[in-house]
């Protein structure tokens, strides 16, 4: 059975285009092109995915989203735009949106195509989903590992661009899946966290990495599942916010900011979470100039 | 009496001693002061040369004072002939009184007995002449207390402390006073300017100046908005109120006279941040406008590019013009972007001159900077506070202009130093062409770009501008052909820091 997607937004050619896409790749899909008339054929007809436009006349997406869940509570939701994603990353934690895609010039198919198909069939984990070439992996068992790590992922991405900070954000991403994540050490007590930790097989963390025809990736799972959207949410628009002062207002905050950087860093910073279970941090960068514009906001947790 | 006599002690000038009898005086030569003693006629005022008193011996001063009781005595120190000419100036223009006493602040005397009756001799010579008989000791006392009053002056150095200049002209256009601010200000180097006639000292944009605001006090004084004048780059303010005496006669005018030049600067740069914003505020608007049909056209051809199935050589030719035609819009777009929105990323200390270095490993594998040399001067421990990605992009931007200035063939030289007042200074400079001045006002505006089309986007330097700025930081530069620098002042990095502490508590 065909997937119903719904997909919204005031820009008729822009419904029109994607929408051909959309059903091309197997999926049914209906138009509105304003929130009433969203709200209208779901009351008509049964959705599994309403993808819809931020910025409208009348209803904003964000309250289209509160409004349509709030009726149908098994509905997924996406939102789109054209805008910078950091601008609605306070509105994000406020409804608790976890997708937003960015339309990116050129435009990504493969990206929507992948997160249409993420949010429905939840089957996220694993960097093959997201590369179309082979991919390695390994487990980190000890922090005496993580840097060998580390030099083996980046050594073999050649074309890497910000080797530097990627390694810094690599570290970031992999000694917090370590202690935050495996060991479920405070986050803001980082001075208190043991030099070395080992870990055992159902604490190791497993990473994978990859290079295709566009992009290098990697991926660093642990198997615990601690981190809570909200919590990546809220660390995300603490750093994104400027305060008074110009100054983003979790600049002195003890913890967060990795996460924040990490996505500011890597072209695409997703987070797929399995509450109690899982949570994995896919890594995507893509090849100089390719699909420039805002990243989307790419979290998935079930 | 009616011939005041002055008695010259070692100062035989016949020219001066000429003059003063054509003037009325009666000039009365000695050569050393024990001949004082020895003349018998009343005199008004006694001149002498330093030198005589250096060789007079104490008894001889005592009777000095004791047969000239009452009489103003001068001491002369350094070249009688400037004496003669300040004199002889005074004779001329009948004003003896004033120049005699300006004679004062030319050098002439140091010592406390000098100033004490130095200053009075303003107006003691024809005073005394007419008033000698009936009321000299009156006049005494009024000129003990006025010397007493300068004196005092003097001592606590009014004029000389206040950081304006002052500037006291009289309506016969002669400099009546002047602080050392004020000749600091003015650019005057001469010493002896006090009693000069102002045209012959001040610049002559200010002597324009002073000649119109002398009209203005001898009419009906109105006060009226401060003036600006600049002189060598410098931005003066005027302040000018007239001076009257007790029955509001004009006297004189006083100017106080203040540098701007900063403040200048400052509302300068407020003005072209003010354009920036709104420039910014405009930009980005156009560019959100932008992404949208763009995505579009790019969505539309990518499925054309895959799609078309009849005639597919024209199709691919078309779309994928269309494709690139879009990814260079996309690439205006994203440059517009980075200009107007500011990119949160991380916030660190960073060593300036390592920000440097990064800067160039961006830029020296371009041919461009095969031919030139790049020199460093860079002093260590200087840090500053921010997203280093950002500082590099200032010194970027500045950098790409220089070697494109130096046409591929020169030496940049970086150095950095430590400012006042815990700032970073930056100097970037080229040996290159230099800048037009004609472009000078417009180096930082949007847009703004000698390069030929489409070899620069005019936003190279006015991205610097707002990242320097909104850095807290001041950019600017000074320019002639082969000898060009830009200068960034950015915060140290250490307040920054201290700043930070004591705000975490």
């Amino acid at each position: 059975m065909k997937e119903k997607l719904l997909l919204v937004d005031d820009e008729a050619d822009f419904l029109d285009v994607l929408s051909e896409f959309l059903r091309d790749e197997g999926y049914e899909v209906a138009i509105a092109h304003d929130a009433k008339e969203a709200l209208t054929i779901l009351g008509a007809r049964p959705v599994d995915l309403l993808l819809s436009d931020i910025n409208m006349p009348g209803m904003k997406g964000f309250e289209l989203i509160k409004e349509a869940c709030r009726l149908y509570p098994s509905l997924k939701c996406a939102l789109i735009t054209a805008y910078d994603v950091r601008d609605y990353l306070y509105m994000a934690k406020h409804y608790n949106i976890g997708n937003i895609i960015t339309k990116t010039t050129p435009f990504n198919f493969d990206e929507v195509k992948l997160l249409v198909k993420n949010i429905l069939t939840e089957d996220v984990f694993g960097l093959d989903h997201y590369m179309s070439g082979a991919v390695e992996e390994t487990r980190v068992r000890s922090t005496n590992e993580i840097e060998n790590v580390i030099k083996q992922i980046v050594g073999g991405m050649p074309d890497l661009r910000h080797k530097r900070k990627f390694r810094q954000v690599l570290n970031e991403i992999i000694v917090n899946a370590v202690y935050y994540g495996a060991k479920s050490e405070r986050g803001d007590r980082k001075d208190s966290w043991p030099q070395e930790v080992n870990l055992s097989s159902e604490e190791e963390i497993v990473i994978q990495w990859g290079t295709d025809a566009e992009k290098t990736g990697v991926a660093v799972r642990d198997q615990k599942g601690v981190l809570t959207k909200e919590e990546v949410l809220y660390w995300l628009e603490r750093n994104a916010t400027r305060g008074e002062d110009g100054v983003s207002v979790g600049l002195l905050d003890e913890h967060g900011k990795g996460l924040f950087i990490s996505r500011e860093t890597i072209d695409r910073f997703i987070v797929n979470i399995k509450r109690g279970h899982t949570t994995e941090i896919v890594m995507l960068n893509y090849k100089e100039g390719l699909y420039d514009g805002y990243r989307p906001l790419w979290i998935q947790e079930f | 009496m009616n011939i005041a006599n002055i008695l010259l002690v070692n100062i035989d000038l016949p020219l001066l001693n000429a003059q003063l009898i054509e003037h009325g005086y009666n000039p009365l030569m000695v050569s050393d002061i024990p001949s004082i003693l020895d003349i018998d006629v009343p005199f008004a005022v006694v001149l002498i040369h330093q030198d005589a008193i250096g060789e007079a011996l104490a008894e001889d001063m005592e009777r000095l004072y004791f047969v000239s009781s009452g009489v103003p005595i001068g001491v002369f120190i350094g070249d009688p002939a400037n004496i003669a000419a300040g004199l002889r100036r005074a004779l001329d223009e009948g004003t003896l009184e004033r120049v005699y006493g300006h004679e004062v602040e030319s050098g002439l005397a140091t010592s406390r007995i000098d100033r004490m009756y130095l200053g009075a001799g303003l107006e003691t010579i024809a005073r005394a002449h007419r008033q000698a008989e009936d009321d000299k000791e009156l006049l005494h006392k009024e000129i003990s207390f006025r010397n007493r009053v300068l004196e005092h002056e003097r001592e606590l150095n009014i004029a000389g402390s206040i950081t304006s200049g002052l500037v006291v002209v009289d309506t016969g256009g002669k400099i009546f006073l002047i602080n050392e601010y004020a000749r600091r200000l003015l650019r005057i180097v001469k010493n002896d300017v006090v009693g000069a006639a102002y045209r012959q000292v001040f610049p002559d944009k200010i002597s324009r100046f002073v000649e119109n605001e002398l009209k203005r006090i001898s009419g009906e004084w109105k006060r009226h908005e401060m003036k600006k004048i600049t002189v060598d780059e410098a931005v003066l303010e005027f302040a000018t109120y007239r001076m009257n005496d007790y029955a509001h006669n004009p006297i004189g005018l006083l100017m106080l006279i203040n540098d701007i030049t900063g403040q200048e600067n400052t509302t300068a740069q407020l003005y072209r941040s003010e354009k920036l914003a709104t420039l910014g505020t405009m930009l980005s608007g156009i560019a959100h406008e932008l992404r949208n049909p763009l995505s579009i056209i790019s969505a539309r051809s990518q499925m054309a590019l895959k799609k078309a199935e009849w005639d597919k050589d024209w199709a691919t030719k078309n779309f994928e013009s269309i494709d690139g035609q879009v990814n260079r819009c996309a690439g205006i777009l994203n440059s517009l972007l980075e200009y107007t929105r500011y990119k949160a990323t991380q916030q660190a200390l960073h060593k300036v001159g390592e920000i440097l270095d990064e800067t160039l490993t961006h830029v020296e594998y371009q041919n461009i900077f095969d031919a030139i040399t790049v020199e460093k001067d860079y002093q260590a421990g200087l840090v500053v506070f921010g997203d280093r990605s950002r500082f590099v992009q200032i010194f970027l931007n500045i950098i790409l202009n220089a070697a494109d200035a130096m046409g591929g063939k020169g030496v940049l030289r970086l150095s950095t130093r430590a400012d006042k007042q815990s700032q970073v200074l930056v100097e970037i400079h080229d040996t290159g062409c230099g800048i037009d001045p004609a472009a000078k006002d417009r180096v930082f505006d949007p847009f703004f770009t000698t390069k030929e089309p489409g070899k620069g986007t005019g936003l190279g330097l006015a991205v610097a501008y707002k990242v320097v700025q909104d850095s807290g930081g001041e950019i600017w530069f000074t320019s002639k052909p082969g000898n060009t620098s830009f200068f960034v002042q950015l915060p140290s990095g250490k307040r920054k820091v201290y700043e930070g502490k004591t705000a975490a508590g």
